[in-house]
């Protein structure tokens, strides 16, 4: 069953770990990342990185080198080095100038991608000469803010969901670090900041998350229209849809080679997935509404205050909380174990402040007729 | 306190601890009262023994016209005295010689400001009851400026008196609301034959005033009263003079009253609506130490 | 009333509620209309990170109208309290609200819609009570005043 990993007294704007989820990145909705070391079964706050000057919107944590990339509405990027025990800031120059929204490490950890309000992404690499992170830009055909950025195994390819409603596949290849990449099944030609392909599901939602499958050969995003889409690059570029009648999405990942975890307003995990047919189809809430027992917890004291502020006697608790785990809406989902192809337990966290693991096996048994392929 | 009062309480009250005290106070008050009217009671002299009341109406040049000078004399006779400089009438009572019953008196002073007015409706009246002897009748009104800009008019016909009282409302939410009281006058008559007939009019002046000054404006409204001999005979006179005086000011104040009232009202809502969005915000739970380090929830 | 964080793309490091900025118009969704009749009717406008309710409520005669405009001034004055009130409504409308996804960070979303719905339905109520108020009262007065002749 999903276990409550983790829970904060504000919002979780974007939350990392790292390789062994010893450790936890979060932003609690303001211009500080928190630290958390686990100890035992429970979590403390070791540090609280203060660099940034606006709410940090994107974390994320490189497990091969150790090192935390956050980025910022002060349109800064902060590339945070483990030094004993704390941990030592280098500014990156990104050269934007407006609001950082997402940021995600390459595969092999020696470039990140930068997503902004500034109708570009930024890629920034390490240039060892000057000792200092330096960026250029992918700014072709994107009409809107980016998004979110997610990488392509081969750690050339890059994906982007911005607000244009599209989504595009650009090429990251930076020549100065990298040997010339071998072609891929989304193009062989990869200079940077080529636009591979664009992408459109013809609806209107604005693309707030991307994923690309564990061998990158598929790649799928969800949009505000509460929609999910997949391209497999195998199948000439075939566009699968599915729109949900639920809540916009914010937020998805593969789970298996056909298996897509989709999160978003709706407060619940729903599953996708690519059956038999090569037909995109919703398999499943991962997150059985089932009405709580409201903890009759009765007193004097608190019917008078709820009378007074709220104005009604109906101390109703159950009312006030919905019937899923997370009480707000989802602002992420991540693997915790495993890989994209073949993922034990993934992890979400949201509005509400908690961070929750989500554990496929047990889900499986618990939900009849679920099997997760 | 659905109906005005006619006499002016605190002119009563004042009077009352001082005639009625072995030894009185001395005293200066200036007391205002509706239309602007404003009395002052003092001692005259520095005289404790002399009690004056005076009384300033700012139609009184118009009363003038009406005979209420002859009108008061026959109410307050020799108590009357040179007004006082800066007021229309004035009172003097010598305590050490005072003749007729105390409470009387002192009714009468405190009731200065109805009798003053009261003069014009008891000539109009009785020029009915001429006219309809005579069965002749003339159009003239008389016009009494009861507060700027605006008036009472009384005309007196040969089978009645129609009292018109032209009223101004200084915001325009009061004019809507005086329109729904006003509606509610003129409605007000039916099953009930004793009440003269009300009629009301906004912007233009009724028939009976066409041709003369009345002003005309949207924030203007008149209001008639048909008085039939029922109301004016002397039976029933001063009854009638009692209330409809105060008609302008009865209005106004429930006017007021009703404004007030939709404003608590509306306090009470929004109040309501505060916390029906209040339950949408979270338990917040705050967590505090104490100094042995526990912890503790405060819920 | 699904929004999230998001800054200005068009002033540098300004956030602002994009619908009521309105300068990208891809931020902005399609505007809903739900009315019962001319007079009634609320007006949804959507963006990425705010969303504005606008209400119209029934105003069948010259009280009503007053009461209306009233009873939203008095509201509108003490927009600080509501928070998601704005402070002033949308032309042609009486009250709008503005939410944006700060409000919903802090409060629950369910909840907030509930609160609406209050809104709209006891609105109506409680205007067409004040005015029963103010009928009632007038017609105690003229009572009260014409028997007495």
């Amino acid at each position: 069953m999903p276990e409550v990993y983790h829970t904060v007294s504000s919002s979780v704007v974007c939350c990392a770990f790292n390789s062994d989820r010893s450790q936890l990145a979060l932003c609690p909705n303001n211009e500080e990342v928190h630290i958390y070391v686990k100890k035992g079964a429970s979590w403390s706050l070791s540090k609280v990185l203060k660099e940034h000057t606006e709410i940090i919107n994107g974390i994320d944590w490189a497990s091969e080198s150790d090192k935390i990339v956050t980025c910022s509405s002060d349109r800064n990027a902060y590339v945070w080095k483990r030094e004993g025990n704390d941990w030592k800031p280098t500014l990156v120059l990104l050269r934007m100038n407006r609001a950082a929204t997402c940021v995600k490490w390459s595969p092999d950890e020696n470039k990140f991608a930068v997503g902004c309000g500034a109708k570009l992404v930024s890629i920034c690499y390490f240039e060892k000469e000057n000792d200092w992170w330096v960026s250029k830009h992918i700014k072709k055909q994107i009409n809107s803010t980016v998004l979110s950025v997610d990488w392509h195994p081969n750690n050339i390819l890059l994906a982007t969901g911005s607000c244009d409603f599209k989504c595009r596949i650009f090429s990251a290849y930076i020549k100065e670090i990298e040997s010339k990449p071998s072609p891929t099944s989304w193009g062989s030609k990869m200079n940077f900041g080529a636009c591979m392909h664009e992408f459109s599901n013809s609806g209107g939602g604005w693309v707030h998350s991307v994923s690309f499958s564990f061998d990158g050969k598929k790649v799928a995003w969800v949009g505000h229209d509460s929609s999910i889409s997949v391209v497999d690059s195998e199948r000439d570029n075939i566009l699968l849809t599915v729109k949900s009648t639920y809540l916009p999405f914010a937020s998805c990942t593969w789970i298996s080679s056909n298996s897509i975890v989709s999160v978003g307003h709706d407060c619940v995990p729903y599953l996708f997935s690519i059956d038999g047919a090569g037909n995109l189809t919703f398999r499943d809430a991962l997150d059985k509404k089932e009405k709580k027992q409201s903890e009759n917890v009765f007193s004097a004291l608190n019917k008078f205050r709820d009378l007074d502020r709220l104005g009604s006697t109906k101390s109703d608790r159950s009312n006030t909380s919905l019937n899923s785990i997370h009480q707000n809406a989802i602002k992420g989902v991540a693997i915790a174990r495993g890989t994209k192809k073949d993922c034990a337990v993934f992890s979400t966290f949201g509005m509400d402040g908690k961070i929750i693991d989500w554990d496929l096996k047990s889900l499986e048994q618990s939900i009849a007729g679920l099997k997760i392929a | 306190m659905i109906l005005l009062e006619i006499e002016n309480k605190i002119v009563e009250t004042t009077l009352k601890s001082r005639l009625n005290s072995q030894k009185p106070d001395a005293v200066d008050q200036t007391v205002a009262d509706y239309d602007g009217v404003v009395f002052h009671i003092s001692n005259p002299g520095r005289d404790k023994s002399k009690i004056m009341v005076s009384i300033s109406i700012r139609s009184y040049a118009q009363l003038q016209q009406h005979g209420v000078d002859e009108h008061l004399a026959t109410i307050y006779g020799n108590y009357l005295t040179t007004p006082e400089e800066g007021y229309d009438v004035s009172l003097l009572f010598d305590l050490e010689n005072l003749s007729s019953d105390k409470d009387i008196l002192i009714r009468n002073a405190s009731l200065l400001k109805r009798n003053c007015v009261a003069c014009v409706f008891e000539k109009y009246f009785d020029l009915q009851k001429q006219y309809e002897d005579q069965g002749v009748q003339s159009k003239d009104f008389a016009i009494i400026n009861y507060r700027e800009d605006e008036t009472l008019y009384i005309q007196a016909q040969k089978d009645r008196v129609v009292v018109i009282f032209s009223t101004l409302f200084k915001d325009e939410n009061d004019i809507i609301i005086g329109k729904v009281f006003m509606q509610e006058f003129k409605e007000g008559r039916r099953g009930r034959q004793e009440a003269p007939q009300v009629l009301f009019s906004h912007r233009d002046p009724p028939l009976e005033l066409r041709g003369t000054s009345a002003r005309i404006g949207d924030n203007v409204a008149y209001i008639s009263f048909v008085l039939f001999p029922r109301h004016t005979n002397p039976k029933n006179r001063q009854n009638t003079i009692n209330v409809i005086h105060t008609f302008r000011n009865y209005l106004h104040y429930h006017i007021k009253c009703s404004k007030a009232y939709l404003h608590s009202r509306m306090r009470a809502r929004t109040e309501d609506f505060l916390k029906v969005l209040n339950r949408a915000k979270p338990e917040k739970v705050s967590e505090k130490k104490t100094i042995s380090g526990k912890t503790f929830v405060r819920r | 009333m699904c929004l999230q964080n998001f800054s200005s793309q068009v002033i540098e490091r300004h956030n602002k509620p994009e619908v009521e900025v309105g300068s990208s118009k891809e931020l902005l969704l399609t505007p809903i209309i739900i009315s019962r009749n001319e007079k009634e009717r609320v007006l949804i406008e959507s963006s990425i990170n705010s969303i504005r309710v606008s209400i119209a409520v029934k105003q069948a005669d010259e009280i009503e109208k007053i009461l209306c405009h009233k009873f939203m001034r008095f509201m509108m004055l003490r927009a600080e309290n509501f928070i998601i009130l704005r402070r002033t409504p949308m032309q042609d409308y009486d009250i709008s609200f503005l939410i944006t996804n700060f409000h919903t960070e802090m409060m629950l979303k369910h909840k907030l819609v509930d609160f609406v719905i209050h809104f709209m339905e006891d609105i109506d109520k409680e205007i067409s009570e004040m005015k029963l108020a103010v009928n009632a009262r007038a017609r105690i007065c003229a009572e009260e005043f014409l028997k007495t002749f």
